[in-house]
């Protein structure tokens, strides 16, 4: 019973998720002008769903008290048809686990939570896993490069919350009218490269200090030894991420969070990590939006999260399967250069590369570039082969900001 | 003339010769505009009623002239240009006219043969002997004359010019991949406009850059909108398409998107209702290669268009017509430097002026044209170079190649601004377009 309405919940919440992104690419191809503010309601519209639990409720049952009334765990894919996934479905963006209400959960803590001990079930946020980790490691590789195949970094340029964060610095910035700063083509591909060793050394550090021990020897003095499985090196990434202060700073403010509480698990820099936010997350974050203000969309460039997005969406041999594709005719590119100087990562390959596939790692499918090539059909976002949306003959006058 | 009564390399024309010069010349000019206004006006059966403002406004000696003199007694400056490399949205962002200075007439080129060799290609020529006799209202009118150093013909032209007017050169970089070159033209980009600003008086704010710029880029959707009405049908004829797309040098800019918006409604109109310019049939051709200018340069266009078989150009790929206006300057933020980056790259970047070359040699313009044959449904190609335009003879090769790939057949027309040439050059003509007129029907 309880089992069945649980399914109930997921597949009306996935189904909303699911409905929204069609209605919205259905939208996008009729649509053909102003791709920025679209794109702009589209992250509103998916932060809403994402934490649709905050909205949703229940909030008659009260998950756990000390940290508030609001929701936790509107997880979907919490019950796989009866099997217990109390994390539920990973989506390839930055939606913190840590805070309240939140739909789906990011990958990245997933991993680092599953990796080790991989053999165990253990227990998992109000229940017990039933299934090992390295058979949940297996769902959330398996769904994350499924949903990098499907849509790429689309999931970056549109569907990410952080992603709409350093938007919205860049729309700070444009208040006060100040220009952007720009990075060498070298550090940018240097940054960009950089994702890769972010995301293996965090995945390295959860083994080694997420382990209760190795070898016998207890590795950080105050990890807990037995019922829940993650202590608060279980996840070092998340120890640094900025979109975690981000969401339960927000949280907080709103009232959803307890902030006492989060507080009360706050009780140091390193040694005894807190549990919601850590000075580092918080020093992250500041530097981050600082950054941010600076070169546009700067965490976009060394998120390892997108970096594993495009991983599975952009290198051999997945890019031969990737659905999402942003293609080139070379043929109709004069090389004027839009493309390169309204690109938020400063993707250079879509102007210097020959024509075909032009899609790289380091682009997020924000469409910027497509929005403004002033030459018709140059440049095309292609899904499973077909036309979503192109450059037109002419470039819709810039928004007035 | 410069004060000190000494020029460098004018010869000294005494003045009542050079009055009784210009006198001759000019009624001679009127007389050629007003003839091929009326032979436009008899080839086209369906000719657009718009087309008489154009018609009006391709006058030297008229409305528009008195128009800028009468801004000019107005405290407002004119800025002539020699070449498209020029940043109008600079001059236009300063309150200034931007005017282009390039000269067609054939009587003038024969007066530039005193100041430089007749090797030298009769665009040069004609701007020269112009000069010489005050003919052009536009380059008298000037205050300054932006000069683009971009083939050598353009370069020492400058200098010849710079007797009369105030030259303010710009250096294109011969390549347009490398990084240094974005750089060094940005440079030149703040130059001008720190003359520009220092001639008008006005300081070149964002709010009046951006103005500018917006202007600007609806001239190009109009221009667009113009270009793609004649893509389908033939509802124009191509004369008439690109003296509108000539006229913009110097008109009004504003009023110009103005008019042709109102000629494309009037075009689509014509479409809707099967009101032909010419034959569905008719070989559709396009020319590229120098420059042709208003208003004896007119003199190929014609031929094309008048001979029997008749022929239509669809699609032309020159400096005097289609790249004009056709690349936009697109603005990601509307700040002065990412402003002044747009501006620079839409300059230098989106040309496809053969002064460039590149690793792959002068790949831009191969693959415009290879779309522009493609788009317009092109059966035949006139690769047009007037004597001493190296640049464009030097590159017929390789475009030859590139479209005998694409089975469309090109006819190297080299000629000259001269008029006594037009007898034979219309059986060659007529040749050619008979061959694509049989190819056609196949």
């Amino acid at each position: 019973m309880d089992a069945v309405s649980a399914l109930l919940m997921d597949t009306m919440i996935a189904g909303a998720i699911l409905a929204g992104i069609l209605a919205i690419l259905i939208w996008v191809r009729n649509k053909t002008e102003k791709v920025s503010i679209l794109r702009l309601f589209v992250q509103f519209a998916i932060l809403a769903l994402i934490f649709a639990g905050l909205v949703i409720g229940p909030f008659t049952a009260v998950q756990f008290q000390p940290l508030g009334t609001a929701p936790r765990d509107i997880a979907v894919g919490k019950n796989i048809l009866g099997v217990p996934f109390p994390d539920g479905m990973p989506l390839p963006v930055l939606a913190c686990y840590y805070s309240s209400g939140r739909t789906v959960t990011c990958p990245i803590w997933q991993m680092q939570a599953y990796i080790f001990p991989f053999w165990t079930t253990g227990k998992g946020w109000d229940y017990y896993y039933s299934t090992p980790g390295i058979e949940r490691l297996a769902i959330v590789f398996g769904l994350v490069i499924i949903m990098a195949l499907i849509l790429g970094r689309f999931f970056c340029g549109w569907i990410c919350p952080f992603g709409l964060y350093m938007d919205l610095m860049i729309r700070l910035r444009k208040v006060f009218k100040k220009p952007h700063l720009t990075l060498s083509d070298r550090t940018n591909s240097l940054l960009s490269q950089s994702r890769y060793v972010i995301i293996a050394a965090f995945l390295i550090i959860s083994v080694v200090l997420g382990a209760q021990a190795i070898f016998g020897t207890q590795v950080v003095p105050q990890t807990q030894t037995d019922g829940y499985v993650t202590n608060y090196f279980n996840a070092p990434f998340c120890l640094v991420c900025p979109m975690r202060p981000l969401c339960v700073l927000a949280e907080s403010a709103l009232g959803l969070m307890n902030w006492s509480y989060v507080i009360s698990h706050t009780t140091g820099l390193l040694a005894e990590a807190g549990y919601y936010i850590t000075s580092i997350n918080v020093i992250v974050l500041v530097l981050v939006s600082a950054l941010a203000l600076a070169f546009r969309r700067f965490w976009c460039r060394i998120c390892p999260l997108g970096g594993l997005t495009a991983l599975f969406s952009t290198f051999n041999p997945f890019n031969r399967v990737a659905l999402t594709r942003l293609t080139k005719d070379e043929e109709k590119c004069t090389k004027c250069g839009v493309c390169k100087r309204v690109c938020p990562t400063q993707v250079t390959e879509v102007y210097d590369k020959k024509g075909g596939n032009v899609t790289v790692s380091k682009c997020m499918l924000c469409f910027r570039c497509v929005e403004m090539c002033p030459y018709k059909d140059t440049l095309k976002v292609k899904v499973a082969g077909k036309t979503v949306f192109k450059s037109r003959n002419w470039l819709e006058p810039s928004e007035s900001d | 003339m410069k004060s000190d009564n000494q020029t460098k390399f004018m010869p000294e024309i005494p003045a009542n010769e050079s009055e009784e010069l210009k006198k001759n010349v000019k009624s001679a000019s009127e007389k050629v505009i007003s003839d091929y206004i009326d032979r436009m006006k008899k080839a086209s059966k369906n000719r657009p009623e718009t087309m008489q403002y154009f018609d009006e406004i391709s006058n030297f000696f008229g409305q528009r002239e008195k128009e800028i003199r009468e801004a000019k007694k107005n405290g407002k400056k004119v800025i002539g240009y020699s070449c498209v490399f020029a940043p109008i949205e600079l001059i236009l962002a300063a309150g200034a006219i931007p005017v282009r200075i390039n000269s067609g007439w054939y009587d003038t080129s024969k007066l530039g043969d005193r100041v430089v060799p007749v090797e030298v290609c009769p665009v040069i020529r004609s701007t020269i002997g112009a000069q010489m006799i005050g003919l052009s209202p536009y380059f008298e009118l000037s205050d300054a004359v932006i000069s683009t150093l971009t083939c050598d013909g353009m370069t020492k032209m400058s200098e010849i010019l710079s007797d009369a007017k105030p030259v303010w050169t710009m250096c294109p970089p011969r390549m347009k991949d490398s990084k240094q070159s974005l750089q060094l033209w940005k440079q030149e980009i703040l130059n001008i406009k720190e003359r520009i600003e220092k001639l008008t008086g006005n300081k070149i704010t964002g709010k009046n850059l951006r103005t500018a710029i917006e202007l600007m880029q609806k001239a190009t959707k109009a221009f667009r909108r113009l270009q793609d009405m004649r893509k389908g049908t033939p509802v124009i004829m191509g004369r008439d398409a690109m003296l509108v797309n000539q006229t913009s040098l110097w008109d009004d800019i504003k009023r110009w998107t103005e008019k042709t918006e109102t000629l494309c409604n009037e075009l689509q109109k014509k479409a809707s209702q099967k009101q032909l310019a010419c034959p569905a049939d008719t070989p559709r051709v396009l020319i590229t290669g120098t420059p042709m200018f208003w208003p004896d340069n007119w003199k190929v266009p014609s031929l094309i268009e008048e001979a029997t078989p008749q022929g239509i150009i669809v699609a032309d790929e020159l400096c005097s017509s289609d790249r004009i206006l056709n690349d936009p300057v697109g603005i990601d933020e509307w700040t002065m430097e990412d402003m002044i980056n747009a501006i620079a790259e839409r300059y230098l970047m989106a040309s496809t002026c053969p002064c460039f070359t590149s690793a792959e040699g002068n790949i831009d313009r191969i693959n415009w044209l290879t779309t522009k044959v493609k788009d317009y449904k092109v059966n035949g190609v006139i690769y047009y170079v007037v004597r001493g335009c190296m640049l464009y003879a030097m590159e017929y090769a390789r475009v030859k190649k590139v479209l005998d790939k694409l089975n469309i057949p090109v006819y190297y027309l080299d000629t000259e601004y001269t008029r006594e040439d037009a007898g034979q050059m219309k059986t060659r003509v007529e040749a050619f377009l008979e061959m694509l007129s049989s190819r056609v029907d196949i």
